[in-house]
């Protein structure tokens, strides 16, 4: 009886396991660029987003989050945009700027706008939009002083022509033009936006519930073609395994961060190679790292062909020895990875009398895609090679400490680094510019470059710049350059939409099928 | 009792000041929420303007005095993660999920560990007994994130008879409240049953039914009112398990957002203001369910002295 009783129990148990881990019976995931049959586009169709964070605000110039993003980048728009390739297009704004002098650029504006109260878009509200940048970067209440600190103001010329101030010549204020999104004149004073969502763009802030969902519906309004989508909701998930089983139950049109191992049960994936770049910063000055025929080893002793397919599934491309991705300017197409020679990296190694030594290795766990996987497979391959890898995974925060600390480098620090505006200039004077609050190097000449390609104004010069800058930092191997992963996206089988490099989630390029 | 219940009230603001004094201690020892809230590649520069616009770069114990008169005026300072908001009002926002979630959880595992303790202990080694002991075993052994899931793929997307994320509570909420409910239900049904067990085998019980009184009557009024006692501590411990910890793990699961998954979300960005508020509002809670099980003593065993 008992017996009995106990195999029943081991049954029902191995039952609910069995039905856990049971395959798609229905054909399994398929991962083209897009999706969607060939049935027509339904008009005024309604999706549901899950983001994998809520946003931090609602207010288009305090944060830099990528929440926010996801919602405000259907709600406001900004002078300039990019195409699918990342290139720079007029927006609301009808052609790129002209320069008047160094530090003054002119933007003719589009005509027939107008803002979801029905506030019209003009001069003014440019002018209004720029001011309270700068006072908010003046005053510290913003997040995106980074972004937006080279303005000093902007000044109305007629309804539809502008001209906005930088302190320097700034040759990144067009990308800079592409990030601030523009608000009605009437709000230039307002502290905080974040309950009245009032822009330009195709979709209309509808309701928001904190902690649960947010809604979006069309503008009827638009002044460009108008969307496909009627209504969207957004909820916020930060659980990878919830987004999923969200997706599959079919609650879901679209989840954002699909995890590699996961691509195979979503319905439908699509990716794009992105702008992260997961890179270990090698300290140039100081300790092991300081010989640079070292710094070549610790490249030749990574197999990153072998990172890109087992760490992250297949889903990265391996970095040409760059932290810039393709689709930015001053991206260097003539450079390749160091390739993978663990035996040349032994014998440099050796013949430097290191074999054995200890190397520092800092890092963290789970803010970045499988990064303690990738942290071990390096501490692998650096061992294979004759080191004593001293692997330290911190908490974030510690972590951010040792990244921080301008005064004692870690031999090595590893980092994911992003592009949110896709222009160099950021990300080469954190990570690569002396001084830089990522950078392990006190090279001058690089520096010179990096200061060089921000004041340059012609975009072919500008790239020239870049193009020597991280040719120069690859032939001094300041980095290990490890590979650029893929955005991964799950979709719902009905979905139709190509993502985008720039990461932005535009519901207007999106359509659903009947 | 009413000068019972004031002299618990007592001790519980000192509960709570204790705690508010602990966790600000706690929060500024572990460090500083701009290196979460301002992009990686931000300067020290920038950093150390938005510290000082915060008020951060004060040293402590001026910081101190002003968290202290701060809270007298039930201020609780403003958010540094959910940008610009008031604390008290973000918990506000999100507490009534976790209440609902908590409520709902805590009537099932009440609901079905009674019946289920009563029966195992008037058939102890019969083959209900038997299920329902390896039963609460494997919920208790099991990590309730496992169990989350399980039902996640089960019910939501293999038979799609429940949502996740927020909806109406027959959709969206059943699933995490059995969830949480589960685990509760084991350990309360064997609480259930031994003390059962222990009270039916007492003197009383068997005068009760030697003088010819119904079973019924023996296990429904005399038996299951001393059984009481034990039963009432343990589910008053479940229910503030519940709210101070269970609930993170089920409302991230099933994306039911409340302050257990806010509370996660504070302490990764290192939000000192939201952490203090959600602790003192869960001490807060903590000290009302506490003093409700002492008075639920008294009304089921009239001897019981409070005091």
């Amino acid at each position: 009886m008992a017996k009995r009783f106990r195999l029943g129990a081991a049954a029902l148990t191995i039952g609910l396991l069995a039905a856990a881990c049971g395959s798609d019976g229905d054909g399994g995931g398929s991962t083209e660029e897009t999706t969607g049959g060939t049935a027509a586009a339904v008009e005024g169709g309604a999706i549901t987003i899950a983001l994998g964070s809520e946003p931090t605000s609602l207010d288009p110039h305090l944060v830099d989050d990528g929440g926010e993003r996801a919602i405000n980048d259907n709600i406001y728009e900004t002078l300039l945009t990019r195409d699918a390739e990342g290139t720079l297009q007029p927006g609301l704004a009808t052609e790129l700027p002209t320069q008047v002098d160094d530090t003054t650029w002119e933007f003719k504006l589009r005509e027939g706008v107008t803002f979801h109260d029905g506030t019209p878009f003009n001069a003014d509200s440019v002018v209004a939009t720029v001011n309270r940048m700068v006072k908010l970067v003046a005053d510290a209440k913003t997040d995106n002083d980074g972004f937006f600190g080279s303005l000093t103001g902007a000044e109305k010329v007629d309804d539809t022509t502008v001209r906005i101030m930088t302190a320097e010549p700034d040759g990144v204020l067009p990308a800079r033009m592409y990030w601030l999104k523009i608000i009605p004149a009437s709000a230039e004073e307002s502290p905080d936006l974040s309950d009245a969502p009032n822009g330009t763009g195709p979709y209309v802030f509808d309701s928001y519930s904190k902690g649960s969902q947010l809604k979006l519906t069309a503008n009827p309004d638009y002044w460009d073609e108008a969307p496909a989508i009627s209504d969207v909701t957004y909820e916020f998930v930060s659980e990878a395994g919830t987004r999923l089983a969200g997706l599959k139950s079919g609650k879901y049109n679209l989840i954002t961060n699909l995890a590699p191992q996961d691509v195979e049960q979503a319905p439908a994936a699509a990716q794009v190679q992105g702008q992260e770049h997961p890179i270990l910063i090698l300290d140039a000055d100081d300790g092991i790292t300081a010989d640079p025929d070292v710094r070549k080893a610790l490249n030749l002793a990574v197999d990153k062909d072998a990172i890109a397919e087992t760490v992250f599934g297949g889903y990265a491309v391996v970095d040409k020895g760059q932290l810039l991705s393709p689709s930015i300017l001053g991206f260097n197409e003539s450079m390749e990875p160091y390739g993978y020679d663990p035996d040349q990296a032994k014998q440099i190694l050796e013949d430097k009398g290191l074999a054995g030594q200890t190397i520092q290795l800092v890092g963290e766990s789970g803010r970045w895609l499988n990064d303690r996987e990738l942290l071990e497979a390096i501490a692998g391959f650096w061992t294979d090679a004759g080191l004593q890898v001293d692997l330290q995974i911190l908490e974030f925060g510690e972590y951010l400490d040792v990244l921080f600390d301008r005064e004692n480098r870690a031999d090595v620090i590893y980092v994911s680094s992003s592009n949110d505006i896709l222009d160099a200039d950021r990300q080469l004077s954190t990570y690569y510019q002396a001084g830089g609050i990522g950078s392990s190097n006190s090279d001058q000449e690089l520096s010179d470059l990096i200061d060089q390609g921000r004041s340059e104004l012609e975009s072919d010069a500008r790239e020239k710049t870049y193009n020597d800058a991280v040719q120069l930092a690859y032939d001094n191997a300041y980095f290990v350059w490890l590979v650029n992963n893929e955005d991964l996206y799950g979709l719902s089988e009905n979905m139709s939409w190509t993502p985008r490099v720039d990461a932005k989630l535009l519901v207007k390029e999106m359509s659903v099928t009947g | 009792m009413g000068r019972y219940i004031l002299k618990r009230l007592l001790q519980g603001v000192v509960v709570v000041i204790g705690v508010t004094v602990f966790v600000f201690v706690v929060t500024r020892l572990v460090g500083d929420p701009v290196k979460f809230m301002l992009p990686l590649s931000a300067t020290e520069e920038e950093r150390a303007a938005r510290r000082s616009e915060l008020g951060l770069d004060d040293p402590i114990p001026q910081q101190f005095g002003r968290f202290v008169g701060d809270i007298g005026r039930l201020d609780f300072g403003e958010s540094t993660y959910v940008r610009g908001e008031h604390s008290l009002e973000v918990v506000l926002d999100f507490l009534p999920r976790t209440l609902q979630l908590v409520a709902f959880g805590m009537v099932i595992a009440l609901i079905f560990s009674l019946p289920l303790g009563i029966f195992a202990s008037r058939h102890p080694g019969s083959w209900v007994d038997r299920t329902l002991t390896t039963l609460s075993l494997v919920g208790l052994s099991m990590p309730q994130f496992f169990l989350g899931y399980i039902l996640l793929i089960v019910f939501t997307v293999k038979l799609t008879w429940f949502e996740i994320g927020p909806g109406p509570w027959y959709t969206n909420l059943v699933l995490p409240a059995v969830c949480l409910a589960l685990p509760a239900i084991g350990r309360l049904s064997m609480v259930v049953r031994s003390a059962m067990i222990d009270e039916l085998n007492s003197q009383y019980a068997k005068v009760a039914k030697a003088k010819g009184l119904p079973q019924r009557r023996v296990v429904g009024v005399h038996a299951l009112r001393n059984a009481g006692i034990p039963f009432v501590t343990l589910f008053g411990w479940e229910v503030i398990r519940a709210l101070a910890g269970y609930t993170v793990v089920v409302e991230t699961v099933f994306n039911w957002n409340g302050i257990g998954f806010l509370a996660v979300t504070a302490i990764k960005n290192n939000d000192f203001f939201l952490t203090q508020t959600i602790v003192i509002v869960v001490a807060v809670l903590v000290v009302i369910v506490s003093i409700l099980i002492d008075i639920s003593y008294k009304v089921i065993d009239p001897r019981v002295k409070l005091g």
